[in-house]
């Protein structure tokens, strides 16, 4: 034990190896698929030499496509749709005064990160199949409004945090400077939320584009996104093909959260 | 019509029997009572008072951020009642500053005339001529993020002046600032003020800022106005304890009343001797009764014990540079604080030392109490 400064985690015997084997546990999978999906041959174990034909094949693929279009698709929609949404919730929330049951509000937005979600995916499966019953309706729309909903917390979140940094004195200002209420939230308030904006749609872009349980349950003949795509291919013989797709899909999940750290950072302050 | 200091002059603001409740029931709170007052024309007028005593909740009963539980209130004549801050031909100057982060100098200083829809020219000229006001000519494209404090400070009077505001409202303006900073920033208000020919109401606690800056002050304790007047009258005149108190140094002396001549009372003094001091108005002293007078500690000067009006003790000393403040008794045992002009060559006093004292004529002043 150092005899000066404060108790530190790092000092207790097997910190490194605990922190060593975590950051196996979790990378060394993925780097293993992402390995093999540059492999030769068919094996996932064996190298036998690098090659891109799997990168070929995948994009060759024709139904790897319509889905990969399909997913960034509903993912755009769902997410801007959850965005306006979620932005509006916000202001209705935060900019208002406390009232009574706010917390009730918050709790019933945020339903999404507390009901399990295998939950709510067999609820929407009943809810959804008897609409499709009453009105013989199977288009997208399903998927459109189960993925909103879903998405509005994840949106809810940054852009609330956003606006709670706001300082309200702004506003006053841009009132006293002679701006309609509607100016004001038009010149000073809207821009000032657009880095939380942007984050909240990134983030909800990426949710949509991560589930695969909702999508699952809601879906119907030939909506099959991404994710339920790679899902449906694993039942049968799995080709390094499939670990490309993946790197891929790794790949822009990747572009698009390093997106939103450095909009949340830069733009933040 | 407002007097001031006994002109009679346009009233720019009427406040007639207006207060302010915040809450219901059980958790009414009075931020504002009764509170009346007329504010002339070109005017530099400020709130002084102690932290929650009202200052800022009447400035933004002014902007039209709170609406009065009570009374009137009429901008140039107008009755504004009901009208939002974007309808009041009122500035503020906010105490954070509250500038548009993500807007430069120059558009902060345009926003007001945008919002008014304003043609771009005159937009642009208005704005230039604000930037050579204040001067910050050289950071006209910067974001209020990039300059200093006391920049930024410029750049938030600028923005409120743009619009030729008949009003402007300053909220604390100097008290983020140092010292040096500030006191450049008093006379650069002082300036702005002058040139611009705008009615000013200025909020402070620092009584000397009120005093060297103010044509008149506002003296506000717990929601009420307590005095109003010129510096002079609030420093030299007070009319109550609290304003006494918390505007400069000064000797509290209970003393019997000897007897009352119009807004003159004769107060029996401990030595024998008898002094004039004015009464506030609308006080009847009886005579034989007991009044609180006040008196500045720099308006008693040491004389011979004989024929002076006082004679006093020396408890103890305390060197200020300029001064010195002798620390006194009374014949009668009340205390007094003696301020006395340091001189090259003059001999010190030491504690135990018996002085006659001389009250310069006029200095007295009984309090309301
Ligand atoms: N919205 C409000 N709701 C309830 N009470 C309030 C509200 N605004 C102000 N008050 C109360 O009114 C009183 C006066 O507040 P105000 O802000 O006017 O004080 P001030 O004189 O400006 O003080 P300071 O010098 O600290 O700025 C305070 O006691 C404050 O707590
Ligand atoms: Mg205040």
């Amino acid at each position: 034990m150092s005899e000066r400064g404060a108790f530190s985690v790092t000092r207790i015997p097997g910190f490194g190896l605990i922190a060593i084997t975590t950051f196996v546990l979790l990378y060394l999978p993925i780097v293993i698929l992402v390995i093999f999906s540059f492999n030769e041959g068919l094996s996932q174990s064996v190298w036998e030499g690098f090659s891109l034909r799997w990168y070929e094949a995948a994009f060759a693929n024709r139904q790897v496509r319509d889905v990969s279009i399909r997913s960034l698709w509903l993912a755009g929609v769902a997410a801007g749709l959850a965005t306006v949404l979620a932005t509006l919730a916000v202001l209705g929330t935060t900019r208002v005064g406390r009232f009574r049951g706010q917390t009730m509000i918050y709790a019933l937005i945020n339903q999404p990160l507390m009901v399990p979600e295998i939950v709510t995916g067999i609820a929407l499966l009943i809810f959804v199949a008897s609409i499709k019953v009453q009105t013989g309706y199977t288009g997208m729309g399903y998927l459109v409004a189960a993925h909103t909903a879903f998405c509005i917390p994840f949106a809810y979140l940054p852009i609330r945090a956003r606006l709670e940094t706001l300082d309200p004195a702004l506003e006053m200002a841009a009132a006293d400077l002679y701006a309609s209420p509607v100016q004001a939230f038009r010149h000073i308030t809207l821009p000032l939320m657009v880095p939380g904006i942007l984050a909240g749609f990134m983030l909800g872009f990426v949710i949509s584009l991560d589930t695969v349980v909702i999508t699952e349950f809601v879906k119907s003949a030939g909506q099959d996104t991404l994710p339920t795509y790679m899902l449906g291919q694993l039942r049968r013989t799995i080709t390094p093909e499939m670990n490309a797709i993946a790197t891929l899909f790794l790949l822009l999940s990747l572009v698009i959260v390093t997106a939103f750290f450095l909009i949340t950072r830069t733009r933040g302050r | 019509m407002a007097v001031v200091n006994g002109a009679r002059v346009a009233a720019e603001i009427e406040i007639a029997a207006l207060g302010k409740v915040f809450g219901q029931g059980e958790a009414a709170f009075h931020a504002l009572k009764n509170i009346n007052l007329k504010i002339a024309t070109g005017e530099f007028f400020t709130l002084l008072g102690p932290s929650g005593c009202g200052k800022t909740t009447l400035l933004r009963v002014i902007a039209g951020f709170e609406q009065p539980s009570t009374g009137a209130l009429a901008i140039n004549g107008r009755q504004v009642a009901g009208q939002g801050p974007n309808k009041r031909p009122v500035n503020t100057v906010f105490q954070s500053y509250a500038l548009f982060p993500h807007m430069t100098v120059a558009q902060n200083i345009g926003f007001g005339l945008k919002m008014l829809g304003k043609p771009r020219s005159e937009i642009d000229a208005t704005v230039a001529e604000m930037l050579r006001l204040v001067r910050m000519e050289a950071l006209a494209e910067r974001r209020p993020s990039e300059i200093s404090g006391g920049q930024q400070q410029r750049v938030a009077l600028a923005r409120a002046l743009a619009p030729r505001p008949r009003v402007l409202l300053l909220d604390e303006p100097l008290s983020a600032l140092d010292l040096k900073l500030r006191k450049e920033m008093q006379g650069e208000l002082k300036r702005l003020q002058t040139e611009t020919g705008i009615t000013f109401v200025f909020v402070t606690h620092d009584q000397e800022e009120a005093l060297t800056m103010s044509d008149r002050i506002a003296v506000m304790s717990a929601g009420r106005i307590l005095q109003l007047g010129s510096p002079d009258e609030i420093y030299n005149a007070p009319v109550d304890r609290f304003v006494a108190d918390f505007i400069g140094e000064t000797n509290f002396l209970t003393l019997p009343v000897a007897g009352v001549s119009g807004d003159q009372a004769h107060l029996d003094l401990p030595g024998g001797t008898s002094a004039p001091a004015r009464l506030p108005a609308g006080l009847a002293a009886a005579p034989g009764s007991s009044v609180t007078a006040v008196i500045r500690p720099e308006q008693a000067e040491i004389a011979p014990a004989e024929g002076a009006d006082l004679t006093a003790e020396v408890e103890s000393a305390t060197f200020f540079g300029t001064d010195t403040h002798l620390h006194l008794r009374l014949s009668d045992g009340q205390p007094f604080i003696l301020r006395r002009q340091n001189r090259p060559g003059q001999p010190p006093i030491a504690p135990g030392t018996r002085l006659g004292l001389v009250l310069a004529p006029g200095a007295l002043q009984v309090l309301r109490d």
